[in-house]
């Protein structure tokens, strides 16, 4: 804001120059910030939202993407077991106060350790893709976890984690065929 | 850094009594604006609040390169701006009202600069806007342009246009500045 103003007639504008007096500083006859701080309170609570969309966005490109990934890669390798089509969880929740399921873990470390040996047979292309991938995926899995932690019991937010976790596993089941785990789930 | 710097950064990180406190120190001059700008307390009062919630949700984009409270009547500005092309209807059945029984709005100023006040509420849309920003709360032209998505040059115009207008009314009132 210029201090000065910026006035080409000043020589006959008492006008403005009375204006330049008028008290710019009023307060409101009553306080506005209640209605100012519901508003923006809501605005927090629901800031999971686009979170929760943007995730989502990412487990659906990466489910396309990875279909794409595991087409282009499977006629490089040997034959490989056929991936489960869906994986099954065991009683498994998130959150701050949960954790998946002891089976889930140990069939996400086994796949995981295998992972590096996987990777080093594809193409770099293949291999530049399936990273980017699983990359977008631990993303999306952190984010979703993060929002769970403000709201444990959303259930979308439960069956968003619980997909985005299948995906993963779908994902490294994929590259190699590895897993002969079967895991149930019943519930979160 | 300063206090208002501080509030700045720490309600970027979402911490809603830094923006309470940043409401505080610039709520009288915003509601002012508002209420120059509208001539109406429940539609600044509407103005103000949505300037403040607009300004939270926009706020990691204050970058600093102007002073916080030019960016915030910027905002405020829209708001009114906003809120008159949205409600045009209502306004003109404000005005209506107005006329019929004009409710004095108590502004704080006194003596002859209170007749200029109420000549400045008469003034049309368009004029008092410029003479608000510009006479008033001292932006250039440039800058109440900028504001108002309008020329400098027609700011100017504007302006002279409302000094006019007020020199009209304000004579037959026998003004002295």
């Amino acid at each position: 804001m210029n201090e000065q103003h910026d006035r080409p007639d000043a020589g006959d504008d008492d006008l403005v120059a009375a204006a330049g007096r008028l008290t710019t500083a009023i307060s409101p006859e009553r306080d506005l910030w209640p209605g100012i701080e519901r508003e923006i309170a809501g605005r927090q609570r629901s800031r999971w939202t686009p979170l929760l969309a943007q995730a989502a966005g990412v487990v659906l490109l990466v489910g396309a993407s990875s279909g794409i990934t595991y087409l282009s890669i499977k006629d490089q390798q040997a034959p490989v077991q056929q991936v489960a089509t869906e994986l099954l969880f065991e009683r498994a929740a998130f959150g701050s106060n949960y954790a998946l399921g002891t089976d889930y873990r140990e069939a996400h470390g086994d796949l995981a350790a295998r992972l590096d040996d996987e990777l080093e047979r594809l193409s770099p292309e293949a291999r530049a893709d399936v990273e980017t991938n699983l990359a977008l995926i631990r993303a999306a899995i952190a984010d979703i976890s993060k929002a769970l932690a403000n709201e444990p019991d959303n259930a979308l937010l439960q069956q968003l984690l619980l997909k985005t976790y299948r995906d993963e596993l779908a994902l490294m089941q994929n590259i190699g065929a590895l897993t002969q785990h079967v895991m149930s789930r019943q519930d979160i | 850094m300063s206090d208002e710097a501080s509030c700045i950064a720490r309600a970027q990180r979402s911490d809603t009594r830094a923006f309470e406190t940043l409401y505080r120190l610039h709520v009288d001059r915003v509601y002012g604006l508002c209420l120059r700008m509208t001539g109406n307390v429940s539609e600044a009062e509407d103005c103000t609040q949505e300037a403040f919630i607009q300004a939270w949700k926009t706020l990691n984009k204050f970058r600093g390169d102007s002073a916080f409270s030019t960016w915030l009547h910027r905002i405020a500005v829209n708001a009114v701006l906003g809120r008159m092309r949205k409600s045009r209807r209502e306004q003109d059945r404000v005005k209506v009202v107005a006329e019929i029984a004009p409710a004095p709005v108590s502004i704080g100023d006194s003596g002859n600069l209170r007749d200029l006040s109420d000549a400045v509420d008469r003034l049309p849309e368009g004029a008092r806007h410029v003479f608000v920003l510009h006479a008033v709360y001292g932006y250039s032209h440039e800058e109440a342009g900028n504001m108002l998505g309008i020329a400098a040059g027609t700011s100017k115009a504007q302006l002279h246009r409302a000094r006019r207008l007020l020199a009209q009314q304000l004579t037959t009132e026998g003004f002295q500045a």
